[in-house]
């Protein structure tokens, strides 16, 4: 059995020590990571304005009905955006989330004033064909684009999918 | 009778304990009425999970009460009333988070059974966890206070933190990368201190059965599985009301397959690791002489755990799981990859804290058998330091005499332990207790000794 004349704590304080410096440089990665994607100074100001989320049917492609914040699994969706209330050359898409955070279907990024000029809807697609949307909430975001990358947040609006029954 | 502690009593931590314990109340309030007034659901549910806070709390006073009674009937009293409250306290929680947060499409009946399907995967961490102090094991009613801190009052402090944090994130942010960093940073910070405060208070409050750094991970990580079981539930609940569109069947898939990757896979990895962080920082903090020092280790235990929270939820999506026969492995191999260097820094800081502490124990021993006072006879010291040299003589003792045999020489052992630590702690001028206090565990052992050596009516 190994005696020691007196507690030596050292090591464990180094450890704990270096532990946290690691902490540190993995935070600090985290925010530099943060940076490279919401990168400051992005912001203009702009707000796209969304006239509502509507009832959409695909072999028309078009919607049809008032604005709904809730839809039946069994109902695709569409979101009618302004794009004429965004410069006609700034760069914007759009894309729906379900709530398990898949991307759902949106709007490949272009000018917003030919968006604008063809009525683009942002429709959503159902995660597998022939399936229904499963219950939850659903987010549609605008966001413009800079060097092939989204860069700021234009605007954002969210349904509820409802169970039958 | 002399008290070892320079500070007369009651000293300063016990009023920081009570600055903690109603600020902690007060942010759950003042989140609860935040709630009504944006009226946002998952935040709701502090409002109705405020009457559990105060079950748990109330529990919390009659467990330590129950620690300090010296009357067997009323310390019985005592235990039993914090244990029925503290199950009232969680079943209350269940049902708010049931009822108010994720679960209204899945029903009451689905979190009971999501409940009872994690109660033995927890167990059985609990049951690991507990046995990592080699020595002197923590009372199961500390454990379990740790657990229900993180289950309960933890889960209830994070809910608005993050609810606030999301949604301001939310609006701002491009879904994406950035938005993933931000959302890990909340939950990295807000779970990690919400649990840190539960090691933090029993440090505070329960010095006596906070010993050093292997009982700091003991409690951290049992904070950790109280916190991972109340999340499984919400998870499993959560998915299997969005799947059951599907049938219940893929609905029952999908909650097994959370419950699997919560309570299996990520039993020890998660949660568990890095609240035993902090408990790491915490617990050597309690044996560490300089303020500086102790607020750097503290300090550095809550970076750890939120670093290691933190970058498994900020970069597990660059981790994606194929759809091809290996996606088991490679689940597998993504957690051991991204949290295994966490559970294994938690191991290391294990391995020394038993080192330093099975030394000291060793040398207290010494002291104590040369002392000739009886607790302790030179022969029993190289069995008391080996923890499987004292489960042989347990099972030499239930060769002889029974199960009776195995306990009274158990008890025995468990006395001679803590006289040692306690010897430990006085010798470095780390305990509340006058001295008396040693005497007293001193005569328990002579008295479990002669208790042992005579046989059974």
């Amino acid at each position: 059995m190994i005696v020691s004349q007196r507690d030596d704590f050292r090591s464990l304080y180094r450890t704990m020590l270096a532990l946290g410096m690691a902490a540190v440089v993995i935070l600090v990665l985290g925010f530099l990571f943060f940076l490279r994607f919401a990168p400051p100074g992005q912001a203009t100001g702009l707000r796209a304005h969304v006239q509502g989320v509507y009832a959409y049917d695909p072999h028309t492609s078009k919607v049809h009905g008032p604005a709904s914040t809730s839809f039946p699994p069994d109902q695709p969706f569409a979101a009618r955006v302004d794009w004429s209330s965004l410069p006609p050359t700034v760069t914007v898409g759009a894309h729906w989330y379900s709530s398990l955070e898949q991307e759902l279907g949106g709007v490949a990024p272009r000018a917003a004033g030919d968006l604008a000029r063809q009525g683009t809807l942002v429709t959503e697609t159902l995660p597998r064909s022939g399936t229904e949307n499963l219950p939850g909430e659903y987010t549609m975001v605008v966001v413009r684009y800079a060097n092939g990358r989204a860069v700021e947040l234009l605007a954002r609006t969210s349904v509820l999918v409802v169970r039958k029954g | 009778m002399e008290a070892a502690y320079r500070h007369p009593w009651r000293p300063a931590r016990y009023w920081i304990a009570g600055l903690i314990g109603v600020a902690v109340l007060l942010v759950i309030v003042a989140s609860s009425i935040l709630a009504i007034l944006f009226r946002q659901v998952p935040a709701r549910g502090t409002i109705f999970g405020l009457p559990a806070v105060g079950l748990v709390v109330a529990a919390t006073v009659f467990g330590v009460r129950a620690l300090h009674d010296h009357d067997l009937a009323s310390r019985l009293r005592d235990l039993y009333r914090a244990g029925v409250l503290l199950g009232i306290g969680l079943l209350l929680w269940l049902l708010v988070v049931d009822v108010f947060t994720f679960t209204q499409a899945a029903g009451p009946a689905v979190a009971v059974v999501c409940a009872l399907a994690c109660v033995p995967t927890t167990s059985i961490g609990l049951f690991v966890v507990r046995r990592l102090d080699r020595y002197e094991k923590e009372p199961w009613r500390l454990v379990m206070v740790a657990v229900a801190w993180g289950a309960i009052v933890s889960t209830s402090l994070v809910v608005w933190v993050e609810t606030i944090w999301d949604s301001v994130a939310s609006r701002t942010l491009v879904p994406g990368p950035a938005l993933d960093v931000s959302t890990a940073y909340s939950a990295g910070i807000s779970e990690e201190v919400a649990k840190g405060l539960a090691v933090l208070l029993l440090y505070l409050v329960m010095r006596d059965e906070f010993d050093d750094v292997v009982d700091g991970i003991v409690y951290g990580a049992a904070v950790g599985l109280g916190f991972n079981f109340m999340e499984s539930v919400t998870y499993m609940t959560h998915v299997y009301a969005v799947f059951s569109a599907e049938g219940p069947g893929q609905a029952a898939f999908a909650a097994a397959s959370q419950w699997y990757s919560r309570q299996v896979l990520s039993l020890f990895f998660g949660h568990a690791t890095y609240s035993a962080l902090v408990g790491a920082g915490i617990g050597l903090a309690r044996q560490l002489r300089r303020r500086r020092h102790r607020v750097l280790v503290i300090l550095s235990g809550f970076l750890a755990a939120i670093a290691a929270h933190f970058a498994w939820d900020a970069w597990v999506a660059y981790f994606p799981i194929s759809s091809s026969p290996f996606a088991l492995v490679e689940m597998h191999l993504r957690t051991v990859f991204m949290q295994g260097p966490f559970t294994s820094m938690v191991l290391v800081l294990l391995a020394m804290g038993l080192q330093v502490e099975g030394n000291a124990l060793g040398r207290q021993l010494i002291v104590e058998a040369a002392s000739n006072q009886g607790a302790v006879l030179p022969d029993e010291i190289p069995v008391l330091v080996r923890p499987w040299q004292r489960f042989r003589a347990r099972l030499r003792a239930f060769g002889r005499g029974g199960l009776a045999g195995y306990r009274r020489l158990h008890r025995l052992q468990r006395a001679q332990l803590e006289l040692a630590m306690e010897r430990w702690h006085r010798e470095r001028n780390e305990i509340d207790e006058p001295l008396a206090a040693e005497e007293e565990l001193r005569r328990r052992v002579l008295a479990l000794r002669q208790a042992a050596w005579t046989p059974s009516p």
